[in-house]
């Protein structure tokens, strides 16, 4: 048992998973509100960190600034997206709208190869100390960063669905649409919402990635990888997509870890979550706190 | 694309019906990754080579006739290269300017079997058995395969050679810990075995090799792992754009190794966008000189550089030069088929690359280094110059132009090596 | 059966009421038709008859997952896996077992229906969204194994392949593949077309449009789930292995998810639950490209070609003609190309009545 490695693993497990679990927030918060599987989550974080990057080296802009003008453009992209795309959708079959998404997904993403490049890009330096000690291991500064904006953003998030009128709004869309549209809701300005809300969050984890990894078209990737978060958590619980995305994680860098010490075959790391999926999927299709599908005829 | 067809259908028409027109254009087909996973070190070398016949078309070509080149951006994608080779084989090319190593190794029995001659990007040493006759198990005659540059297997061992005496040097006791990290794919692959048979015999202790890949991404576990077993020196097979994130990674996690990178795994690009991450990372250059540097043949190099670049201001990286090298290999071997008259074939064409011994192409001496082909024994050269890549301090400001120019990066050469000529190395 | 279509259902006998063509019209439109494509190879340049060939590949395996999705009500995200496995079986039997090639793409067609009958079986207790999520994972899962099964694939270096040939006569151009492709897509789309008319077909179909009516009914819906899959890959198997000897070599790095999602795209944009669809979803899905480069090629050169470097993008711009075309089928055309021809002939029918 190699302690050596197995816990800097374990906490390079935690930090990341944060991480994941911030954007699988974000996919549960539309999958709440609207009912649509974004297959285009990993897309909002490209997005997000290029249109900073950009801001930042292009515009010279000092980071809070050009942090800020980003939020106020994935709010913006968010609702355009839903207006101009997922609303004429509404009523269709699942297979159209996830074909949608996925439409998007792969849209967004050659257009940020066309703008930007292929290259990763680094950000320009932002914290007057790139890492920091904990515990004996080396962390960025901007990973600690991440994990204080991501217990922030959990914080607003229950704040928001169970104190403010919004919240509210959007928790009563997600439960029963036709009487929420009843008492006065408006139905789409909810979703436009929650598809900004969750564009907003998405960029904020991009953002952290890129600063730490240098922006590139790697980042689309966290949204498949949160897939098996969502699964691991159920679909429709946003507590359930924090700890699914902590335990993926957790359980990469510890497949990493079986695989350094014991089966040298070199790719658990990417491919361990896809069979947790399975497994997931085989013995409890609705994850630890979704709510099981009644079906009514 | 059905407009160039068309053109080409027309141009080999006309090519049939009269065979002995002189102002015939050569056609050679050219593959390029702009776009995939090694388009980072992929675009300067294809821009290398494309600026390199634009600018030997404009001095009228070679013997009187023009190059035709039928340049593709293929993404990396093997299947995609093979599909678009059996389009120019019917077109009539007479070489061909490849590029990665999955595509090159597919297509071998092809080209051999059409008999058009292949220099590459692709350095495996697989491609340096040209009779099939080393003896290795699997071992398959690449004839009319051919690149400019140390294979990737010699020049790890160069490099191998190089750490055992730096380890002997630092005074470091005990035996030094070597690992093999990159991807799942041939081209990282190439070396592996090689590699690490060199190492066991210098008295290396081989450590599992560490799979990253290609493509850029967050390394952090591989470089804990790396961390853990002690690793003294780590080869990097990868192109730089993924070797960046993990030197960055590693930085951050506090490894202390020495970073052995391949030829294209390391170049003034990747040094900026890196920064201190990449210092003191030791790899191949196939130049003699660098761009910026002085020699006799840089004045050709900057006039083929103002065919994309009428400026003169871009930084030219490592890349950039080789693919020149690369080209003038291909031109020159045309050239020999030319003279020997009658119909242009890609038999003529391969045979024009033993034409020569100890062959630089003319115009660029002092830049491209000496190169032998002979018909059982495709290394052009077994000489490998190794170079650190200096990094004293922040890059994010400037261009790659301006930091090279006030010293901030520096490639520093450290070691020149040159290998026996050992028949039992050949082929792997 | 009469020479016009009749306004209304007038059929007097359950062979007038099953048939695939209505009309003499109709039938003999579908031989001239034949008679042409018999014809191509000596009016198309290569280029085109390759073109021509990866449109019926396509075709074939676009139909597959049509019977998944458009009849069953499935999804799958994974297709590309199986057109991949049904390549490396063909390849593989050829290459171990010295089969003849005519003979590996129906086995290889066979081995790829098994395996997924294997991802079937659990995949039926799944619906909707988690099917679409476990396909998913499963080209994941599938595309890892392929690049790490030397033994059967090649590994990450792939494998050649020889071409087709049949007692002799060996089929490794154009001109001669374009008719092995062209007699399997008679086939494989005569055998869904009859399918669909069968009881089998039927309780597809039912299953897709209500399955808890259908199970009342005394049909078994895991066994129609499964078997949905099980002819979806048999379909991705014999279009995989005759991907495989066109191609002359496989590697797993074609069988990735863009492609997946390829596949799905022509079934949308062919109409989701048409025969005819699935050829005309592969075949724009296959031109698309095409007609993305002749654009670009067309302006190369040009001031827009410099201030938007497309030349050096010509990738970019077809993965996002791709994603575009897609998203705008969806919200223009959702019934796909089927539908729009439907209208487009029933508008030439009743001219000048056409409201």
């Amino acid at each position: 048992m190699d302690w050596a490695l197995l816990v800097p693993l374990v906490l390079n497990g935690l930090i990341v998973g944060a991480l994941y679990g911030v954007v699988a927030m974000s996919f549960v918060l539309i999958y709440k509100a609207s009912q649509v599987v974004n297959f285009a989550q990993g897309e909002f974080l490209l997005v997000g960190a290029w249109v900073c990057w950009w801001l930042l080296t292009e515009w010279q802009l000092p980071f809070y600034a050009g942090f800020l003008v980003t939020l106020a453009f994935m709010t913006l992209f968010g609702i355009i997206l839903q207006v101009v795309v997922l609303r004429p959708l509404i009523g269709e079959p699942v297979i159209s709208v996830i074909m949608a998404t996925i439409g998007l997904g792969i849209f967004f993403q050659a257009l940020m190869k066309w703008i930007f490049g292929v290259f990763a890009k680094p950000f320009p330096p932002i914290f007057p100390a790139d890492r920091v000690l904990v515990f004996g291991l080396q962390i960025q500064t901007a990973y600690l960063l991440s994990l204080g904006i991501s217990v922030l953003i959990m914080l607003g998030f229950a704040w928001f669905f169970t104190a403010s009128k919004h919240g509210l709004a959007m928790r009563a869309t997600a439960f029963d649409q036709q009487v929420a549209q009843s008492l006065g809701i408006s139905v789409p300005k909810v979703f436009a919402m929650s598809w900004a809300i969750s564009a907003v969050v998405s960029a904020v984890a991009g953002i952290v990635v890129g600063i730490v990894n240098g922006v590139s078209s790697a980042l689309s990737f966290y949204g498949i990888k949160v897939f098996p978060a969502v699964i691991l958590g159920g679909l429709d619980s946003v507590v359930g997509a924090v700890l699914g995305g902590l335990i993926i994680g957790v359980l990469e860098n510890l497949a990493q870890y079986v695989d350094a010490e014991w089966l040298h075959w070199g790719n658990m790391y990417t491919v361990a979550p896809f069979y947790a999926l399975i497994i997931i999927l085989m013995i409890k299709p609705y994850g630890l706190f979704g709510t099981k599908a009644i079906e009514r005829v | 694309m059905s407009m160039r067809r068309g053109m080409l259908g027309m141009v080999a028409a006309a090519a049939l019906a009269m065979p002995a027109a002189a102002q015939q254009r050569i056609n050679l087909g050219h593959l390029m990754d702009l776009s995939g996973a090694t388009s980072d070190v992929g675009t300067p070398f294809a821009q290398g080579v494309n600026d390199t016949f634009g600018w030997l078309n404009g001095r009228g070509g070679v013997s009187g006739r023009q190059f035709n080149m039928l340049a593709v951006d293929y993404g990396y994608q093997a299947p995609r290269a093979v599909s678009q080779y059996q389009a120019w084989s019917r077109d009539r090319v007479v070489g061909i300017m490849g590029w990665g190593t999955a595509d090159t190794e597919a297509l071998v029995r092809f080209v051999t079997r059409d008999r058009i001659p292949y220099v590459s990007g692709s350095y495996a040493a697989t491609l340096t058995d040209a009779a099939g006759k080393s003896g290795r198990p699997g071992a398959e005659a690449t004839g009319f395969n051919f690149f400019y540059g140390p294979s990737y297997s010699d020049a790890l061992r160069a490099m191998l050679r190089w750490a055992a005496d730096d380890w002997k040097a630092k005074g470091a006791p005990g035996r030094p810990k070597y690992v093999h990290m990159g991807a799942n794919h041939p081209y990282p692959n190439s070396p592996k075995e090689a590699g690490e048979a060199m190492a066991k015999e210098l008295g290396f202790d081989v450590l599992p090799p560490i799979v990253f890949a290609l493509t850029p991404g967050d390394y952090t576990a591989q470089c804990l792992t790396l961390k853990s077993q002690g690793a003294n020196y780590a080869y990097l097979g990868n192109t730089a754009g993924s070797n960046i994130s993990v030197l960055r990674a590693c930085q951050t996690a506090g490894v202390n190794v020495q970073f052995l990178g391949n030829v294209w795994g390391m170049d003034e690009n990747a040094m900026k966008a890196a920064g201190a991450a990449a210092n003191g990372v030791v790899f191949p250059v196939r130049t003699a000189v660098v761009w910026g540097q002085q020699a006799p043949g840089m004045a050709n190099v900057e006039a083929v550089s103002k065919v994309s670049d009428p400026t003169g201001r871009a930084y030219r990286p490592v890349h950039y030069l080789a693919g020149i090298c690369a080209s003038m290999l291909m031109a020159e071997a045309v050239e020999s088929a030319i003279a020997k008259g009658g119909e242009l074939t890609g038999e003529k064409v391969r045979d024009g690359f033993y034409a020569r011994q100890n062959w630089v192409p003319k115009g660029f001496e002092g830049v491209c280094n000496p190169s032998t082909f002979t018909p059982e024994d495709h290394r052009g050269t077994l000489r490998v110059a190794l170079y650190r890549s200096v990094v004293s301090g922040d890059t994010s400001n400037g261009s790659v132009q301006e930091l090279m120019a006030n010293g901030t990066m520096k490639l520093q050469p450290v070691a020149t090596i040159e290998l026996e000529r050992k028949r039992e190395l050949l082929g792997w | 059966m009469s020479i016009t279509a009749p306004s209304g259902e007038y059929h007097a006998s359950y062979r007038e009421d099953m048939t695939i063509f209505p009309t003499r019209n109709t039938r003999i439109a579908l031989w001239v038709g034949l008679a042409l494509l018999a014809c191509a190879p000596l009016v198309f340049g290569r280029y085109e008859l390759g073109l021509l060939i990866n449109i019926g590949i396509m075709g074939i395996a676009a139909l597959g997952l049509n019977i998944l999705v458009g009849f069953t009500g499935q999804i799958s995200i994974g297709h590309a896996a199986f057109f991949g496995f049904g390549a490396f079986a063909s390849a593989y039997l050829h290459e171990r077992y010295h089969i003849p090639v005519a003979l590996c793409i129906p086995l290889a067609g066979i081995a790829t229906a098994l395996v997924g009958l294997v991802f079937g079986t659990p995949a039926a207790r799944l619906k909707g969204l988690y099917l679409a999520i476990a396909t998913l994972a499963a080209q994941f899962i599938l595309e890892d194994f392929f690049a790490r099964a030397q033994w059967f694939t090649g590994g990450t270096a792939g494998r050649i392949t020889e071409p087709f040939s049949l007692f002799g006569w060996v089929a490794d151009r154009e001109e001669s593949y374009f008719y092995v492709v062209l007699a399997f897509v008679i086939i494989m789309f005569v055998v869904a077309a009859n399918l669909m008319r069968t009881r089998d077909g039927r309780a597809l179909v039912a299953v897709r449009d209500h399955y808890l009516s259908a199970e009342v009914m005394g049909i078994n819906l895991a066994y129609y789930r499964t078997l949905s899959f099980g002819i979806a890959s048999f379909y991705a198997g014999i279009a995989g292995a005759l991907y495989a000897h066109y191609l002359l070599f496989v590697s797993v790095e074609a069988f990735n998810i863009l492609f997946s999602i390829q596949f799905l795209g022509m079934v949308i944009i062919g109409g989701l639950g048409s025969i005819s669809g699935s050829l005309m979803g592969a075949a724009f899905m296959v031109l698309l490209p095409e007609v993305v480069q002749a654009g670009a090629e067309a302006l190369s050169g040009s001031a827009i070609d410099r201030a938007l470097r497309l030349g050096a993008s010509i990738s970019f711009l077809r993965e996002m003609a791709i994603g575009a075309a897609i998203i705008l089928f969806l919200i223009f055309e959702p019934d796909g190309l089927a539908h729009r021809w439907r209208l487009v002939k029933a508008y030439w029918k009743l001219y000048p009545y056409s409201h």
